[in-house]
């Protein structure tokens, strides 16, 4: 049996409250095993985001449980929960989620001091990660002077600096054009293999598809298989 | 740590900028501060430096030697109830003088006191005056800046009476001018000859400088005919000119620091508002707000504190040109409150961002196209 490494269950999320509450999420069940990359494809709207952002515990689902990597979430505090994200899960946003004023390789190793890895240990796990994304010439550039694929290479090597169980990824090929886009795809799915992780990605494009193992539908607040 | 100093490193003219914004202030506090106590010490320096920590005014005289008038009785009772070594009279009269029969005039206190007393002034230059001596003076040095050397002979205007200055002291100056110290014979006779009326009668003066315990004193006070006891620096307070100067003063030094609050916390508020986004990402990939309330604080703290050393450094320079005339005068202690004053109004400035930074959702980071 493969380790599950993300599952909700149950999980119903609404905005909102009395008679102008809306139900974004139904009843929604699902579950991500080792080694997985799922793609969860949905229009503008269908609730792609909020989906992600209750499985990278930024989010509290109003009914059902999230379990990361065998740990529930109900209960956590804030703290708990900050510490949860910061060791557990690797997100990538959208764009414009590298911090301006750190170089390329700072960005990795903060995080990675954050999680208290050692110094020496970081380095070389920063090392390698930039040189499989092919980033080794980039370390000490400021993200301006990135274009916007390298921008997300390096989210997707900052994601997986401290060996998560699972990366989240929020239409991370918005921002590129459909070959970088496609080359960031990819990327992730190479990752996953690589470090035996797991990887859930939602986009409304379906020409990202062809690296995911699994490719779910969000509509009507439920993930179906395609 | 990591975050604030490479986000300085990065935005190096921003933070160079609000760093020269604090100095400047920090400077303008500290030279605002130094010119406040060195007028308070040119004003009362005389007073300030007599070995006593009360003096005894006539009741009624709001705290001001010129409007206490003391005479023979109130002294032989001190004398009895405090004992001789630890009190002694003291006269002050404002004068106009012209030096060695010239025609500029000069502004000068008249101090009589007794030389062989606790109130005799320390001479650094010359000799000193006894107590029998006849038509000699010690002066404050500072006039030598009117052409006063020792031996020369300086005329009061109003009476006409002169003296010879026999020595020079220092940092002795009262309500601006400086002092000079005549014996009780002198100023018996400056008192007789002037024609004033109702002014200081014979063997009048205007103050019992006294030193000792404050109850003791009170006591020894509450026992006497139409004194009140006051302290040193209530005396001081009442020189003429010195609250309303010192007021004034206050309340630039007061200014300038609400100024600094308030530019540094609208200049922290304006970054930490345009760095949302920022905070947003980095608290949704688990990064806690206690660590980014930290960063925010430190950064502020390390620019303060950078830019009150720099000040620090500048005001040592511009002491060093200013002139020796020139009032300025900064202790220790003082550079110490006023540093770590304007520390803490930066500390402060940077609150309201870091109330900010914790309101701040990591959900903002997801979703949003930016
Ligand atoms: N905090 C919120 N309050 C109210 N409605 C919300 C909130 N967050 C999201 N929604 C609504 O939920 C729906 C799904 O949003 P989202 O998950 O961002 O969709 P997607 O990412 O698929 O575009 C939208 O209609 C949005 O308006
Ligand atoms: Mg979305």
């Amino acid at each position: 049996m493969k380790r599950t490494m993300l599952a909700l269950r149950h999980v119903t999320r609404t905005f909102g409250d009395g008679e102008s509450s809306i139900t974004i999420l139904d009843d929604l069940s699902f579950e991500v095993s080792e080694g997985e990359f799922v793609a969860v494809l949905g229009p503008s709207g269908s609730g792609k985001s909020t989906f992600l952002s209750i499985a990278g515990a930024l989010l509290t689902p109003t009914e059902g449980e999230v379990v990361i990597d065998g740990q529930p979430l109900s209960g956590l505090n804030s703290q708990k929960l900050a510490g949860l994200r910061l060791n557990k899960i690797g997100f990538m946003f959208q764009s414009a989620n590298l911090i301006p004023y750190l170089k390329v390789e700072e960005q990795l190793l903060f995080v990675a001091k954050l999680s208290g890895m050692d110094r020496r240990e970081a380095q070389r796990r920063a090392g390698e990660l930039l040189e499989r994304l092919g980033l080794e010439k980039r370390r000490n550039y400021y993200p301006e002077r990135l274009s916007g694929g390298e921008k997300q290479r390096t989210a997707i090597a900052r994601a997986w600096m401290n060996r998560p169980a699972i990366l989240l990824a929020d239409e991370p090929t918005a921002s590129l054009d459909s070959n970088r886009g496609q080359m960031i795809v990819r990327m992730i799915a190479e990752e996953v293999k690589a470090e035996k992780k797991a990887a859930v990605m939602v986009t409304h494009d379906e020409r990202m598809l062809h690296y995911c193992d699994r490719v779910l539908h969000l509509e009507d607040g439920k993930l179906r298989e395609a | 740590m990591f975050l604030s100093l490479r986000e300085i490193r990065h935005a190096k003219a921003r933070y160079a900028l609000l760093l020269v914004i604090m100095l400047l202030l920090t400077f303008l506090v500290l030279f605002v501060t130094g010119l406040a106590r060195g007028l308070a010490y040119a004003n009362g320096s005389a007073i300030e430096n007599m070995p006593v920590n009360y003096f005894m005014l006539q009741k009624d005289s709001d705290n001001r030697f010129s409007r206490s008038m003391l005479d023979q009785t109130q002294l032989n009772e001190a004398r009895s109830r405090i004992g001789k070594d630890k009190m002694a009279s003291l006269g002050i009269r404002m004068s106009t003088i012209t030096v060695d029969g010239g025609s500029r005039k000069t502004d000068i206190a008249v101090f009589g006191v007794d030389m062989s007393g606790l109130l005799a002034p320390d001479v650094i230059q010359g000799s000193a005056v006894a107590d029998t001596d006849e038509g000699k003076v010690v002066a404050d040095r500072k006039l030598e800046q009117s052409g006063v050397k020792i031996g020369s002979t300086i005329k009061d205007q109003a009476t006409g009476m002169s003296w010879k200055v026999a020595g020079f002291t220092s940092d002795a100056s009262y309500s601006h001018a400086p002092v000079v110290f005549m014996n009780e014979l002198e100023w018996s006779k400056l008192a007789r000859t002037s024609s004033m009326p109702g002014g200081p009668a014979e063997g009048a003066f205007n103050a019992i400088a006294v030193k000792g315990d404050k109850a003791v004193l009170a006591e020894a006070a509450g026992t006497m005919t139409d004194v009140d006891l006051i302290s040193k620096k209530t005396a001081i307070a009442g020189i003429p000119g010195y609250s309303a100067e010192q007021k004034s003063l206050t309340m630039m030094i007061a200014f300038l620091f609400i100024i600094a609050a308030f530019v540094l916390t609208v200049f922290s508020y304006v970054i930490t508002i345009q760095k949302t986004g920022q905070f947003g990402v980095l608290k949704a990939i688990g990064v806690k707000t206690s660590y980014l309330a930290g960063s925010v604080l430190t950064q502020m703290l390390l620019l303060s504190c950078t830019s009150v050393a720099i000040s620090l450094l500048l005001t040592w320079g511009m002491v060093q040109v200013l002139p020796a005339s020139m009032p300025f005068s900064l202790k220790p202690a003082v550079i110490a409150f006023t540093s770590l004053l304007m520390i803490a109004v930066s500390a402060a400035g940077a609150l309201i961002s870091v109330i900010r930074v914790a309101k701040i959702d990591a959900l903002d980071a997801i979703g949003r196209a930016v």
